[in-house]
Order: structure tokens, then sequence, then C-alpha cells
């Protein structure tokens, strides 16, 4: 079955940097916004631009993941020809190895993208959080007669050094490519989006896949490989809210973002919809005694105390005389009577006991001390204690360090 | 094959919800935020095992059909069996509003699909009873004590538009069916029936061959000391959607911890659409205590003893105040509500205040500008 154009999301990463949160599931799967998990943009964004085909690389901790994407439904990427299909690393008649790096996991499915034999390929990953319209991509990418063409946008010149910088000339062709450049020569980032002619990336892939020095990765051997061929570049200028939430602080950023329009993030706008898989649970109540300013909350949720400037996920309990500020509270999270919960991210399922007191304010705190607090999954806190700031805790309930 | 096999009556014949059947049928009533009336009873079925449901259609079905879709939300999109939505083009003669008479003319005339259900028995269910019934154990109860037909009802004779009432021996036989009743008396019957299919064939057949159409007259009442009909009382919350007024104060039920814990009991979840709305959302000024609030709302005002559906946004300085508004309505900055039913899609201007009062909620038809 002949398709124009298909996606490939990498979704293998372990997330390292997202700690106890992805000690058991890989990143894509991890819950944001109240009731999405992260993945749900890059496949909202396949389905909103008419892409029906999508191939998600897995390899850490999967199985949260698969079940979570299931036939691709919820997405509408359930065709009867395409639809989403979970790629992890298999073995062949001569062995077979774990995906190296981003082009060796692309590498190792060039069969699968043979089957749809499409002229273009849209590279995604699977730990950013933004709404695209991949097809208005695609158009540049064809007009502009490119091999590849990568989704870039301007970042404050401060912080140009952190990322991958594009210098482009006048027609927007990327004239060279620094990663991580210490005096950057432009404030054009990378947002690791590429879209592809197939043929040349298929060619491009083998040749790396030949040398044994590559690393096997985009960002530092195909792209600076086809660069230096001379093949045309072109960048796309990507203007609106993207966040990568590869770390705890910038996790914990987006989700605040949503509570505010003015961020850019928009949830609420129905014009290009994020899709979640949804359950089933009863609308959320909130009682008497509930004082909930400038938070979201979700369905199954029953708010008897104070939340404030939180995102509350689907099925959280906040008991009378508890108070939740600054914080995200992802599935089935209870926090009993009394209890107080600031500037933390606590994971599915946990459990705060009544009196506790986990996390702190940045204003009551030294400064050099002062973090977010997280809690692992299913942790459970009994009543009375106390997690000061810029502590992690395990499934299990016992500190780890950053 | 020993299983269950649902029928679901959507029916048109109640005029006492005024606007808010205007454009649906009361099977698909918005209720409880995120619900429509008709999830009640297909998750019902689908809990107690049931994978193949008849759904039954009359009047302004529209809505319903839209919001049935292929059945997929309530696991009943299946390769065998599964939904199977049963359209009045099947009848054979018009009745002017109201396409068949009866529930066994409307079996009469699907009587090819009644051949085909591969279940040993059927549960017949309205689409407008809100209920979380335990079928699977109240199957097993028909089973052993041999009745004929087993007769759900509720632990009351609350009086709802057009009942039916049920007398019962003290060993829980029915010995009186009424209905048309001053003073109501005995046990409401939920309109939940429990019978074999081969003997809804018979009597379907029986009652096609003498002109007979009235499952409660004909079969209940006609047939009450031939047939063994035995009673099973239902101690939980079962409502029945047939008046404005009974819709009112059956929602405002829900804000009872107790009620919502019976209804949505855990171990028989409730199945529904969902919409594609991002978390509900309570702004910076916004206060919202009491209330059961869907996903995707937006308040910047004040919200008490309320139930709002998806989508639903409540402006700054705007009060909501024992209303029910349905997905989508929008009270601008400053207007002032209290007990309005406001359907889908309102819009109440900046300012406006609107006053119904507990024994008459005023109700808004779908896309009124206020």
């Amino acid at each position: 079955m002949k398709k124009e154009c298909i996606a490939m999301l990498l979704a293998g990463g372990q997330g390292s940097r997202l700690y106890v949160l992805t000690g058991d599931m890989a990143k894509p799967a991890v819950p944001f916004g109240g009731k999405y998990r992260i993945i749900d943009f890059p496949l909202s964004n396949c389905s909103n631009s008419g892409i029906d085909t999508v191939g998600v690389l897995t390899q850490y901790r999967p199985l949260e993941l698969n079940s979570y994407i299931g036939s691709g439904q919820p997405w509408d990427l359930d065709d009867s020809t395409g639809g989403v299909h979970i790629l992890p690393p298999y073995m062949g008649s001569d062995g077979g190895t774990w995906y190296k790096g981003t082009a060796n996991a692309i590498y190792q499915n060039i069969g699968f993208v043979d089957l749809y034999d499409p002229e273009y390929v849209v590279i995604l990953s699977g730990d950013h959080i933004y709404k695209m319209d991949y097809s208005k991509m695609l158009q540049r990418h064809k007009e502009a007669g490119a091999v590849c063409t990568i989704s870039v946008m301007e970042v404050p010149w401060s912080e140009a050094s952190r990322f991958g910088i594009m210098n482009v000339d006048g027609a927007d062709t990327v004239t060279e490519f620094q990663e991580k450049p210490r005096q950057p020569k432009s404030n054009l980032a990378s947002m690791g989006i590429y879209v592809f002619s197939w043929r040349m990336l298929r060619r491009y892939l083998t040749e790396d896949e030949a040398d044994p020095g590559s690393e096997n990765d985009f960002g530092k051997n195909i792209i600076p490989r086809m660069l230096a061929d001379g093949q045309k570049l072109a960048a796309y200028r990507f203007q609106g809210y993207w966040k990568d939430v590869g770390t705890l602080e910038s996790l914990w950023d987006a989700n605040m973002d949503m509570l505010s329009p003015e961020s850019g993030l928009d949830l609420l706008d129905d014009s290009w919809p994020i899709y979640a898989r949804t359950f089933s649970a009863p609308t959320a109540y909130l009682g008497r005694s509930a004082k909930v300013t400038h938070s979201a909350f979700n369905r199954g949720s029953d708010l008897e105390g104070t939340v404030e400037n939180s995102v509350l996920s689907a099925d959280v309990h906040v008991a009378e005389g508890a108070r939740v500020s600054y914080s995200v509270l992802m599935p089935g999270t209870r926090v009993e009577a009394g209890a107080v919960v600031e500037y933390a991210i606590l994971g599915e399922n946990c459990c705060i006991g009544a009196g506790c007191h986990v996390g702190a304010a940045p204003e009551n705190t030294d400064p050099d001390k002062w973090g977010l607090t997280v809690l692992a999954p299913c942790c459970k806190l009994e009543e009375g204690r106390t997690i000061p700031a810029k502590t992690m805790l395990t499934r299990q309930g016992e500190e780890v360090p950053r | 094959m020993n299983g269950l096999h649902g029928i679901i009556f959507s029916y048109e014949k109640r005029n006492n919800l005024r606007e808010l059947t205007d454009i649906r049928s009361a099977s698909s009533i918005p209720f409880g935020g995120r619900y429509r009336a008709v999830d009640f009873a297909l998750s019902n079925l689908v809990n107690a095992g049931c994978t193949d449901v008849g759904v039954v259609l009359h009047g302004r079905y529209q809505s319903l059909l839209d919001h049935l879709g292929t059945g997929k939300s309530w696991d009943l999109s299946r390769k065998r069996g599964g939904l199977k939505i049963l359209p009045p083009f099947a009848y054979r003669q018009d009745w002017g509003e109201t396409a068949f008479r009866g529930k066994m003319e409307a079996l009469g005339g699907v009587r090819s699909y009644l051949d085909e259900i591969r279940q040993d028995y059927v549960c017949l269910m309205e689409g407008d009873l809100v209920v979380n019934l335990p079928l699977g154990e109240i199957l097993e109860r028909h089973i052993q004590s041999g009745a004929d037909i087993t007769a759900v009802c509720g632990n009351d004779s609350f009086r709802v538009e057009d009942g039916t009432y049920l007398q019962l021996s003290p060993e829980g036989r029915v010995t009186e069916v009424l209905y048309h009743l001053n003073n109501p008396r005995g046990y409401r019957s939920l309109e939940v029936y429990l019978i074999s299919r081969s003997l809804l064939l018979s009597l379907v057949d029986e009652c096609a061959s003498h002109d007979q159409y009235s499952w409660r007259r004909d079969v209940l009442q006609t047939r009450c000391g031939q047939l063994n009909i035995q009673g099973y009382i239902w101690n939980g919350f079962a409502a029945q959607i047939r008046s404005v007024q009974e819709y009112y104060d059956r929602s405002m039920q829900l804000l009872d911890p107790a009620i919502r814990e019976d209804l949505f009991c855990a171990e028989r979840p409730i199945r529904a659409k969902s919409a594609d709305k991002s978390s509900a959302y309570i702004g910076p000024e916004g206060c919202c205590v009491n209330s059961m609030v869907a996903d995707g709302c937006s308040i910047g005002g004040t919200v008490e003893n309320s139930i709002l559906s998806a989508g639903v946004t409540v402006e700054e300085g705007a009060e909501v105040r024992n209303c029910i508004l349905f997905k989508d309505t929008v009270v601008r900055r400053d207007a002032r509500l209290s007990h309005v039913i406001a359907d889908k899609c309102v819009e109440i201007l900046p300012g406006h205040a609107l006053m119904g009062q507990p024994s008459y909620p005023i109700v808004i038809a779908k896309g009124s500008q206020v």
C-alpha cells in the first residue's frame, strides 16, 4: 500500500532525566497535563496533519506505552491500511541488536517503511509538548526541493548555546549545524523534527550503518553527513508553543504553562484537538469546602480541600483540610486530610497520609536547597511525614539522589 | 448460549420534558455531567457480560444515533453480535406520532431480529432509566427462581409520569399490575424485565395474532395469573426521566456522595462516549463548590450546587447556582442563573439574570441566546 508520507516516532529512550518517574515506563508514556500522556501530542499531530501511518519505535520499558497505544483508535490511527504500529528491536536469521541510536532504529526498520513505499518520512520524538501541522512542513520540504527539512524555532540568544543550532542563508537553507555551540551564530534551534525524502534517507542510513565509527544518530551523524555532501537541507520555521519535557523542571513548567493560555499552550482550542485514551470515571466532584483556583482537574476526582496553581489528573482525591499548591498530581493520587503538597510532582497512585508535608515553597527555603520534590508512582507516605524540597523518593519511599 | 441479550426501548411518548426533548428522545438526555441517560442501561447490560444489545428507536432519534455510533464506547462494536440499531421503518403500520403502539408491536416488527438472538435470556429495558443494577445477579436469581418473568422494581411507590406499579405477594410474586394511578401504591416498576427468549418469542407471536400490542397491559396485566412473574426489589438509586421536575430533582441528588457511590460504584463502571476535551479549569478568581464539573469546563466565576457538562464556560463575575448546564453552554460576565436547566450551546449574555424555582426550574432550549 503506497503512502505519500508516513511518520516514525522515536519512543525508545529511557528518559533518565525524569528519574523515578520513568523507573517503570518509557518517557512518552509519562502522564501530562491532567488527561494526556506525552505521546498524545505527536500522535494527535499526525492524525490532525493527515498522516495515517505511524511507526512507534520502542525499546526501554515499553509495556505501559504499548497498552496505552493499543489499536490506535483514540487517535483515529486504526485505519485498515496503515495505522499505528509498535516497532521493537527484533532478531533476524543472522542475529539482531538493540537500537544503537536514533538513525539505527530507523535503519533496522527499513523493511517497515518499504512496506508503504513512501516519498517522504517524518521523524518525530516522543518527548515534546507542541501542536504542529506536519503537512505544512512537508509542503515547505517539497517547495524547497530539499533532501531533508528540519523544524527550527527561534530561542532567546542567551539560551542558544543549549541547543543544536542551525545557521541558514537568506532562503532558510541550512548552511551549518552546530551542536550546543559556545558562540552561536544564529538563534534557530533544531526541534528534533525532520522530514526526509525517503530514497535519500534510505541511502544515508545504509551508509551510516556501514561506518563503524558512527554513533548512528540523526543529529550527530546523518545531518552533518548530508551537509558535508552538499545536499540541500531546508529549515522550517515553527512558531508557537514547543517544549522538550525531558527534565523534571521542564515537565513541571509545561504543566504550569497549560494553566495559562498566554503561554501559548492552549489545550481548550477545538481546532487542533489533542486526543487521549480515556478511561471510565464519573464526573469530577468539588465538595462544599473545596477551594480550587487557577488549577486543572479531571474526571473521577473528588476535591474537598484547597488546590491552587496545580494540574490534577483523573481520579485524584484531595481531602478536606489538605492543600495542594504549584504541583502536578498524576492519576490516582490521594492526599489525605491536613496534608500539604507544594512544588511537587506526584507519580501515579501516590498516597500522601494525613498531616504529611511534601515539598516546600521557594520563598520559604534556602535557594541552594530548593527544588521540586518528586515521588515515584505508587509511593505511599504514612501519616505526618515531612519530605523536604528537592527530594526524590522511589516507589518504596526511599530517598534517591538526582 | 446461556447468557443475557439486551433490548433497550428508546421511547418518545412523554411530553413533560418540555424543551429538553424537542431535539432528542429521553434516552439521549445528558445526565450527571458526562453521561447520557442511555449510557446507564447500556453499561448495566455490558457489566453483566452482555455482548449483544438491540436498541429500538422511536421518535426523534437522530441525537441518540449520533451518541450510540458503532457502540465502541461500550465495547459493543463487535464482529459477532454487538450493538444493533432497530429503527422504526420496519413497522408495518404508521400510527401517526407513534410509529408503534406498544412494546409488543415494536418487537413484532423486528421479529426476524428476535429469531437471531443467540442468548437464552433477554433483558428488556427503557433508555430513560438511570440506575446501576447488578443484572448478572438478577439473571441468576431469575434462573434459580424458575420465574417466567422477573420484574425489577424500586423499593418505593414514587410517582413517575406514566409509571407502572407492581403489587407483590409476601413471597415476591407479582399479584397485580397497575398504572394510571392517582395515588401510586405498591412497588414502582423500573421497566426492567428478564425473560427467556423462547417465552418472549411465543408471547410476541400470541400478541400479534390477537392484535395485542402492549407489554404492560396485554402481557403483565392480562397474563399476571397464568405467568409466574417475580419481583426483584432494588434498594438503590433509580431515576426514570420523564418530566423536567424529576430530571431536575434526580440530577441534584447526585451531589449527595452516597448516591454517587451507589450509581457510580467501582465494580460496575458506567461507560460514556468520551468528548475530546482538555482538563476542566478554574481561574484565579473562580469559586466552585458542591458541584459536578465535566472535562473542558472553564470557570472564572462562582458555581454552587450545580452540574456542568463538558465544555461549559462560566465567565468572571457570573454566578451559577442550583443549575444544570449542558455541553458548551456559555454564561457571560456578571450573568446570574439560579434553578436553570440550559440545553447545549446556550449563551447567557453579560449581566442578565434568570431565576427559576426549585419547584419549577427554567428550561432554556438548545442554542438559545438570552
